[in-house]
């Protein structure tokens, strides 16, 4: 029941199941096309992963190949999962595929690069342009902060103005961005109906009311 | 519209200590929360190979663990579910600090730039109802360890079927919690009703055990080992039976009708059932009812028996079926709440999650449904029984809404168990 394939054989079922087409490959380097996005794939082995050069190597190899394919992957023996840290990976676009004798499994997914080859699409030439892109992003960036900081000086400016405290809005995302003052939450806590703005578990829940009488009267013991 | 609800509508953060997953995230997170696996895993640091490439975290919890799977001998003791039975014992220091670095990693993946209006989050953990005292000290404890960063605000805790309840938005019923190592049965009226609660030791991880017997049973004892594909395989071919007998019946005279088939994703691997696809259906029923005579085989060649165990002060029950444990609990409630108990009984956790395909209706059933049949071979006619609209999440759910409404001010009370436990400014 256990395929006896060689793992050059077993990522080539494994992508094709995907839907990939294979082209061009090598020893060591697989190439596929998956809808519009090329994919390269080089192979560690057991043999392999003991030398730490290797593995540098072939991570370094598969970087400069960055511009010939918008997915990247490694593919190790699971043995290298306990070794490596992916964020190394995830901070390059590098996909991770582990495998064993019985399953290869996708543990980092890659990120595709906007600026790499994708069939139909012209290759970036100059590294001068680049650059430009480059810094015309961080710029848009920085202007961005900029606007957005002068919002919230003005959001506060206009709070203090009316004596109240400012209200600090954060968006449904892990991080806080700065304060839309068209993005008010009203909460209505007694009347049972929670408003726009907070998740729909809170329309009409009854233990809004119930809860926020906690501490104000004497219940039962919370037994436990 | 009060700056409190303001604050609350922002910065209230719930996390679900489940069994097998660890469900959290702030209010802004809307309906869904974020989700790990509820484990760490302690990575060797004398191994030669981890010091070539100088990993340094004590503990990795969160995304990162499944990189260090299989890829040691001695996994079981370097991979800890802290709460695989809902409890954690007092000096198990290594599942504590699981626990602990699970809350950092809850609050650190949520950061907040700082800005004057944040101080902090309102945090709502919730842990199994049959948590003894400790639990609550230690895990309130561990949060007070995890405020260097400042944000943490304040902290509480409630139980999981409670927050259950909440989030569903019912006052008075009876909240049936399984998770993978066991069920909680807990009847609510505004409070939980604690001195009615039953607990089994039963869970998914038992529907788990006998999936892997009847792979074993079908050839496939080479694949019986690999939880998470055992996992994969009860989920994708196990049935509720609305009557096992009859379903075994059923299935052995259509056998192509039944028959249970499982493609691995990404393999070449099928696992077909063939002519033991009735098997299919022991799957579900022994989650509902282990007691059927058919299990008996099962236990006869190896099959642990899910014995009464003693945790802390709660005796799990071994194998009392559904049915029998609901009505204990709600006979132990004052009489005159018993009907309005009965007529919502809400079920809660993935163990509930079964599938009925649609060629198969009236022979295999869903959750509910098995409850229902449970109850009426008991006598019990009257009652209505519900699948949370979110099984995973809702008791995530209930700690953002508890957080949400609960007074700030309402200090927490160690007799009661609630309040708030101020920690930041």
């Amino acid at each position: 029941m256990v395929p006896s394939l060689s793992i050059h054989e077993r990522l080539r079922h494994y992508f094709v199941a995907m839907g990939a087409t294979e082209n061009n490959s090598d020893q060591g380097t697989l190439r596929f096309t998956i809808g519009s996005d090329r994919t390269i794939v080089n192979v560690l082995t057991n043999a392999d992963i003991i030398e730490r050069n290797r593995i540098i190597d072939t991570l370094l190899h598969l970087s400069s190949l960055r511009s010939e394919a918008s997915l990247l992957y490694v593919a190790a023996p699971k043995l290298l999962g306990a070794t490596l840290n992916s964020e190394i990976l995830r901070s390059t676009g590098i996909g991770l595929l582990l495998y064993d004798d019985r399953r290869i499994e996708e543990c980092v997914r890659p990120t595709p690069d906007s600026q790499s080859v994708q069939i139909n699409q012209t290759v970036p030439t100059s590294s001068t342009d680049t650059t430009l892109i480059a810094e015309l992003a961080a710029l848009k960036s920085t202007c961005t902060k900029l606007e957005n900081n002068l919002n919230m000086m003005m959001l506060e400016f206009k709070s203090l103005r009316e004596g109240t405290i400012s209200t600090r809005m954060i968006p449904s995302s892990s991080t806080e961005t700065p304060f839309d003052p068209s993005h008010r939450i009203e909460p209505t806590l007694h009347t049972g109906i929670a408003s726009e703005g907070l998740p729909s578990f809170f329309s009409n829940n009854p233990w809004l009311e119930v809860l926020s009488k906690r501490g104000r009267a004497e219940g039962p013991l919370l037994a436990g | 519209m009060t700056t409190s609800d303001n604050y609350r509508s922002h910065y209230t953060f719930g996390m679900d200590f489940g069994t097998s997953d660890f469900k959290f995230g702030p209010i802004t997170c809307g309906e869904n929360p974020r989700i790990v696996n509820n484990r760490g895993y302690f990575p060797d640091k004398r191994s030669l190979v981890y010091r070539a490439f100088e990993s340094t975290a004590d503990i990795i919890v969160g995304d990162q663990v499944p990189l260090y799977l299989q890829s040691n001998e001695d996994l079981t003791s370097r991979l800890v579910y802290p709460m695989k039975n809902g409890l954690i014992e007092k000096d198990d220091d290594k599942a504590w600090r699981v626990v602990g670095a699970l809350c950092q990693f809850g609050l650190t993946s949520f950061p907040v730039t700082a800005n004057n209006g944040f101080h902090g989050y309102n945090i709502v953990a919730s842990l199994s109802a049959v948590s003894p005292r400790y639990m609550y000290e230690q895990l309130l404890a561990l949060f007070k360890q995890t405020d260097h960063t400042g944000n943490i605000r304040a902290v509480t805790v409630i139980p999981q079927p409670f927050a259950v309840a909440i989030g569903h938005g019912v006052t008075t019923c009876v909240v049936i919690e399984s998770g993978h190592g066991n069920s909680q049965i807990c009847p609510i009226s505004k409070y939980p009703i604690g001195s009615a609660q039953v607990a089994l030791n039963r869970g998914g991880g038992d529907a788990n055990a006998i999936t892997a017997e009847v792979l074993k049973d079908s050839g496939y004892g080479d694949l019986a080992g690999e939880e998470s594909l055992v996992r994969r395989v009860k989920e994708s071919i196990g049935l509720i039976p609305g009557d096992l007998d009859l379903a075994i019946a059923e299935a052995k005279r259509s056998p192509r009708k039944f028959r249970a088939k499982h493609r691995v994703p990404g393999t070449r691997l099928e696992i077909d059932l063939d002519k033991d696809s009735w098997t299919r259906f022991l799957i579900g029923e022994y989650v509902f009812n282990p007691n059927h005579e058919i299990f008996e085989s099962y236990f006869s060649r190896g099959l642990t028996r899910p014995r009464d165990v003693k945790m802390g002060e709660t005796t799990f029950r071994g194998m009392l079926d559904f049915g029998d444990a609901i009505v204990t609990s709600v006979e132990k409630c004052p009489v005159e709440l018993q009907p309005l108990l009965y007529r919502e009984i809400l079920l809660s956790g993935g163990n509930f999650s079964w599938r009925v395909p649609e060629s198969m209706q009236g022979v295999a059933v869903d959750a509910p449904t098995k409850v229902k049949s449970l109850l009426r071979m008991k006598g019990i006619k009257n009652v209505s029984v519900k699948m949370t609209a979110s099984p995973q999440f809702s008791v995530w759910h209930g700690c953002i809404i508890y957080g949400f409404a609960v007074p700030e001010d309402y200090e927490w009370n160690w007799q009661r168990l609630e309040g708030w436990l101020r920690i930041g400014a």
